[in-house]
């Protein structure tokens, strides 16, 4: 099959082609074949497209959460010549509903997850919607609830032997994945087969997938990490092993029972499995690769993970939704990445096959090799910007003065030390803030309150907030118990006065977002209380 | 802290694990959590609180948990848990 003409379900259906006895899916006890896997996801395509709303735009949205029917919603999606459009049960009702009405779809697979949280999703919604509901045998209920909205289950399901694949334009939208947006309205970014494959591409060769591997799932289908999970594995007839509530928990265990060899997380997993004394050295021997992305990663863990899984290459993946999964990698090196890495993070590297970056001040011209800058990204990965906004899509996808292409500026503070090493992760640009005039960078006091705490995580926020800035800094540590008083000494003495974190608070827990995160912004509102409640 | 576990009663060690639960999820309804309820379904503790539970449970026991031998259904409920890690106890 010619490049072009490739879309991001074409490697499944090829791996079901050639291995289709093989497992591609794993859930708790039950395993799901290649073959199994497209002829429920076709069942799922067939019985939606008999009845599909006239003029609905061509996406399906899955409303679901690590079941069969999560994961054929989303290839049923694919096999009507759709995009996808992920929707999860575990986020607040009103930010579903939200994106279901921007997103326009009015094709809903709906899993027993999602079926929990219908009536308060679908209370508001006045476009009438098409909702496939597989798991259930009966609808007539729902169907008398909601008589403006059409409900199929179990016994609607068609054949799917009739299905074929028809044509799909690679141009056009393979997911639409909502993004938590600085304004509180997440924006849904587009992005289409063109940008998935190559993505796709470098990464079965990179890691020479074959269809002995088994892959973690550790993302939530909402997180576009979990893009990579699926399409990387099935490219190649690999299994992707879904992790159950209790499995996701204690991801020790499930890398062992399930007998993963390509692992993936944010690096918050990591840490939570340190605490839990599950990095013991050599623990882990049938780990061939373990990539980590999403935030920021300490050398201390990859030193951990490396010890415990002792035949694994070791990743660091960088890049924003806007740039399809990831855009920049770097590779672990017991001897040389300590060097490397600044503030005790690891490197994000260098860019991938066909991405080129620019690190740029804020005209957006290229700064000096040695200084720190917005990185900028282009290429074959560049997606399609957010859907219906044209406004926020021209403030963030730009050309810089002197460029032909259009780059997507990330937001994210970076710089390459020297000719030939690679990048370095230094925050993202508003975690650069001004205290008292004076530019500080919150991650180089993180830094400090790690190595002088000893702890995994320390976060750094700018507070009280002024107009310019802030006034001063409080830091919170990932220490139950620790002496504040004598941290903050060992770190004042590190660091020149305007950067001298005012309090240090001691947390048991991070807030955590969505994605698994440490939410800066709740760490903000808890300040922000805890000042009216004295006041 | 072995000898406090040892004298700990069986509904004292049940009430200490419930309180712990109902005091840190994140669950709309705290009042239905019984002994029955299962804790690893989503929205009761996070990741995080299964840290912090493991490391409470810990404590409780006087001795570590070995978190490589944990079925994660030994987490179906203060049940199981009791009869996981508090059964051989006394």
């Amino acid at each position: 099959m010619p490049q072009e003409r490739r879309s991001l379900r074409t490697g499944f259906l090829r791996s079901a082609e050639q291995h289709p006895e093989r497992p591609a899916l794993q859930l708790d006890a039950t395993v799901l074949s290649y073959r199994a896997l497209r002829e429920r996801a076709a069942a799922l395509a067939q019985t939606l497209s008999a009845h599909a709303p006239a003029g609905e735009p061509q996406l399906t949205a899955v409303f679901a959460h690590r079941s069969i029917t999560a994961y054929a919603g989303v290839l049923a999606g694919l096999l009507r010549g759709h995009g996808y459009v992920p929707l999860n049960p575990g986020f607040p009702t009103d930010r579903t509903r939200g994106m279901l009405v921007r997103s326009e779809c009015r094709s809903v697979i709906v899993d027993a997850h999602g079926a929990r949280q219908l009536d308060e999703v679908l209370a508001g919604v006045g476009t009438p919607l098409l909702l496939l509901l597989p798991e259930h045998d009966d609808v007539s209920e729902l169907a008398a609830l909601w008589p403006q909205h059409r409900f199929l289950g179990a016994r609607d399901l068609v054949d799917a032997g009739t299905w074929v694949a028809g044509p799909v334009d690679v141009n056009a939208i393979a997911y639409l994945l909502f993004t938590s947006g600085s304004t509180g309205q997440p924006k849904g970014v587009m992005v289409a087969h063109r940008n998935a494959v190559p993505y796709i591409d470098a990464m079965v060769e990179r890691y020479a997938v074959t269809e002995h591997d088994r892959f973690s799932q550790t993302f939530d289908l909402t997180f576009d990490l979990s893009v990579h999970d699926m399409f990387v594995a099935w490219e190649r007839g690999a299994c992707l092993c879904a992790p159950t509530s209790g499995q996701k928990m204690f991801p020790g265990k499930y890398i062992t029972d399930c007998g993963i060899t390509m692992w993936f997380s944010v690096p918050s997993t990591a840490v939570l499995m340190n605490r839990l004394k599950m990095l013991k050295p050599g623990k882990y021997p049938q780990l061939r690769f373990s990539l980590f992305c999403g935030e920021a990663l300490p050398i201390e863990i990859v030193q951990k993970w490396a010890d415990a899984a002792p035949q694994s290459v070791v990743e660091n993946l960088y890049g924003p939704t806007e740039l399809t999964i990831a855009c920049t990698l770097y590779r672990w090196n017991a001897q040389t990445s300590p060097a490397q890495s600044e503030y005790g993070v690891v490197p994000i590297g260098e860019p991938y096959p066909g991405m080129k970056l620019l690190v740029a001040d804020e005209q957006q011209n290229e700064v000096a090799v040695g200084e720190a800058g917005e990185l900028l990204m282009t290429g074959p990965q560049l997606t399609l910007g957010y859907y219906n906004d044209p406004q926020r899509t021209a403030a963030a996808f730009v050309t810089p003065p002197g460029r032909s292409e259009v780059y997507y500026r990330t937001g994210d503070r970076v710089r390459r030390p020297a000719a030939g090493e690679p990048l370095v992760y230094l925050g993202r640009v508003d975690n650069q803030i001004k205290i008292q005039g004076y530019r500080v960078e919150l991650g180089e006091v993180e830094a400090i309150l790690r190595q002088e705490a000893g702890v995994d995580v320390a976060i750094a926020v700018g507070w009280p907030v002024t107009a310019s800035g802030a006034d001063g800094i409080v830091g919170f540590l990932g220490a139950e118990h620790a002496d504040a008083a004598a941290i903050r000494e060992r770190v004042i003495a590190r660091l020149p006065p305007y950067m001298h974190p005012s309090e240090l608070r001691l947390v048991s827990e991070f807030p955590l977002n969505a994605n698994g995160k440490v939410d800066r912004k709740a760490l903000l509102a808890l300040l922000a209380r805890q000042t009216e409640a004295v006041e | 802290m072995s000898e406090v576990t040892c004298t700990m009663q069986e509904s004292e060690i049940r009430t200490k694990l419930r309180n712990w639960i109902v005091k840190h999820t994140k669950a709309a309804s705290k009042t239905a959590f019984t002994d029955e309820t299962h804790i690893l379904e989503e929205g009761i503790l996070s990741s995080l609180d299964i840290v912090e539970f493991v490391l409470f449970i810990e404590s409780l026991r006087g001795e570590d948990v070995d978190t490589d031998d944990i079925e994660p259904q030994v987490f179906t409920s203060i049940n199981t848990l009791y009869a996981a890690f508090f059964t051989q106890v006394t």
